[in-house]
């Protein structure tokens, strides 16, 4: 099976707090993996050390079976093989629409071609039009900026999309939108996406496998169709988003 | 009973460990900032916009400020000169105490009051809603993109403002000392030229340039480093405006002692 990226063994803590805790995980090369799993679980930190803003413990991180070290990401370039949808969309504000979509080609090619241009076929892929271009993102709403950063994380063609809760905050059929937008450009741009959320209709919606974490570790992974029915007191409890069951909440967390 | 014993070390300890921990992390950001700055690429487009936002947007605060402090000066000289029969010395003091001290420090005050607190607000602000993250996600260094521009027009910027505000300030003590002192104009611009040498103003530009540079790099610091939300970001602006302050203050005297000392 042809992986795009291994994870093996990783393990994180913050002083007494074990985060991860010897996780592993594959994703597969051209495929939607959603990562789903209650607050604290340790999702946010896993996205984290796979994209080098931590530094884990222990453990490996391979991307196109060659190891993701600090000293080693930039020499494979790690970064412009990538795209990333924040939770809060993360938009620069003191740049444009076209500026925010383009600041990772302006690395990539100096030289180049009209950036206006893509800036526009990037707005199209998501849904919106070309008078957006030059508003700020405080003139934006919502929507429209988890938009402008889905077109910005498309705007270099990645290898390896990221999706940081991208539902969050949204009303129900925006999110729907977004849902689409992100099943619509996965296809498109022919990446393989890793989505870290915990809502299960997005997760269903966009997921090719999914895998959930308890604890910093992996507990379950399978087919997203196989969800409802993998006999996993944990997975079926998350689910149902019962308060009974083996997942006990601790409310000083 | 022993418990109470322990309480006042313990405090002690733990308030030098944490000094030593931030010294360690201000050093270790300022070894980050060295290798960015000597190393490709640099943003001339953001450094250009931020002299124009730490140098040219700070003209007219230093300007004013330091044309009262020009009058203030002169006044004070007067009135305490005069019990000595000195009245004769305000232009020259005026003009040696604004190019030697008081205007680099009311300027680096100034800019530390400005900048340092927008400076270290704006990048908080992008680290708690993940710009930061997102600048690395899109393969550039922050440090090279937000702190090494910042920091170098603050050092720029500070040298040329502290000119200007020499004259406005000599200026200041100009027009207080001829309007409302009764000093004759020719003879207190006179007195001013003659005592002036290039040493003072010098000294005060190289003032200047160590607090621009200490300006910036606080804000950027205390902006780089913030956490826990918009409280984080109140926190961490205060820093900076505190610590850059006092550090002004400080390297004020160490600076003086070496250049007028010997």
């Amino acid at each position: 099976m042809d992986h795009i990226l291994k994870i093996n063994e990783l393990s994180k803590s913050f002083g007494d707090k074990s985060v991860l805790d010897n996780l592993s995980i594959n994703i597969e090369r051209n495929k939607s993996q959603v990562i789903i799993g209650g607050s604290g679980t340790g999702k946010s930190v896993l996205l984290k050390c796979i994209l080098g803003l931590m530094e884990p413990d222990s453990g490996e991180i391979f991307f196109n079976q060659q190891i993701m070290d600090k000293k080693n990401r930039a020499d494979i370039d790690f970064h412009t093989k990538i795209g990333m949808l924040f939770q809060g969309a993360a938009l620069f504000d003191s740049l444009n629409v076209q500026e925010n979509i383009t600041f990772g080609i302006k690395k990539l090619e100096s030289n180049l071609v009209n950036l206006t241009e893509i800036a526009v076929d990037k707005l199209k892929k998501v849904g919106l039009d070309s008078s957006v271009l030059y508003l700020y993102p405080s003139e934006l709403s919502g929507g429209m900026q988890k938009r402008v950063a889905l077109a910005r994380a498309i705007a270099r063609n990645p290898e390896l999309l990221f999706f940081d809760e991208p539902t969050t905050g949204l009303d129900p059929i925006m999110a729907d939108v977004i849902n689409n937008l992100i099943n619509e450009v996965i296809e498109e741009v022919g990446a393989t996406a890793i989505t870290i959320t915990h809502d299960m209709e997005s997760a269903k919606k966009i997921a090719d496998k999914i895998s959930m974490l308890y604890k910093g570790a992996v507990i379950w992974t399978g087919d997203a169709k196989d969800i409802t029915s993998s006999n996993n007191p944990y997975v079926d409890q998350f689910i149902k988003g019962s308060s009974e069951g083996p997942i006990k909440i601790n409310l000083n967390d | 009973m022993y418990r109470y014993i322990y309480i006042i070390p313990e405090a002690i300890g733990r308030s030098v460990l944490r000094m030593c921990a931030s010294i360690g992390s201000i050093a270790i950001f300022f070894y980050d900032f060295v290798i960015c700055l000597f190393t490709p690429p640099i943003y001339i487009k953001s450094l250009l916009s931020q002299l124009v936002r730490i140098g040219y947007n700070s003209l007219p605060v230093i300007g004013l400020t330091a044309f009262f402090t020009g009058g203030v000066l002169a006044l004070q000289i007067y009135v305490g000169g005069s019990r000595f029969n000195a009245e004769n010395i305000v232009a020259s003091i005026v003009a040696l105490g604004i190019t030697r001290e008081l205007g680099p420090v009311i300027a680096g005050l100034m800019l530390a009051g400005r900048v340092s607190a927008s400076i270290s607000a704006e990048i908080a602000t992008m680290r708690v809603t993940e710009q930061i993250d997102a600048l690395i996600t899109l393969s550039t260094n922050p440090m090279k993109y937000l702190v090494v521009p910042r920091v170098l027009a603050a050092l720029i910027s500070l040298p040329i403002l502290v000119i200007i505000a020499d004259i406005i300030g000599i200026m200041g003590g100009f027009v207080v000392g001829t309007k409302t002192l009764g000093f004759i104009e020719q003879s207190y611009i006179k007195n001013t030229l003659d005592i002036i040498e290039l040493r003072d103003v010098m000294s005060g530009l190289i003032k200047a340039a160590v607090f621009g540079f200490i300006v910036a790099f606080m804000g950027c610091y205390h902006g780089y480093n913030s956490t826990g939300g918009a409280q984080g970001v109140g926190r961490s602006t205060t820093l900076a405006v505190v610590s850059a302050s006092i550090l002004i203050l400080a390297s004020n005297y160490i600076l003086t002692s070496l250049v007028f000392t010997n």
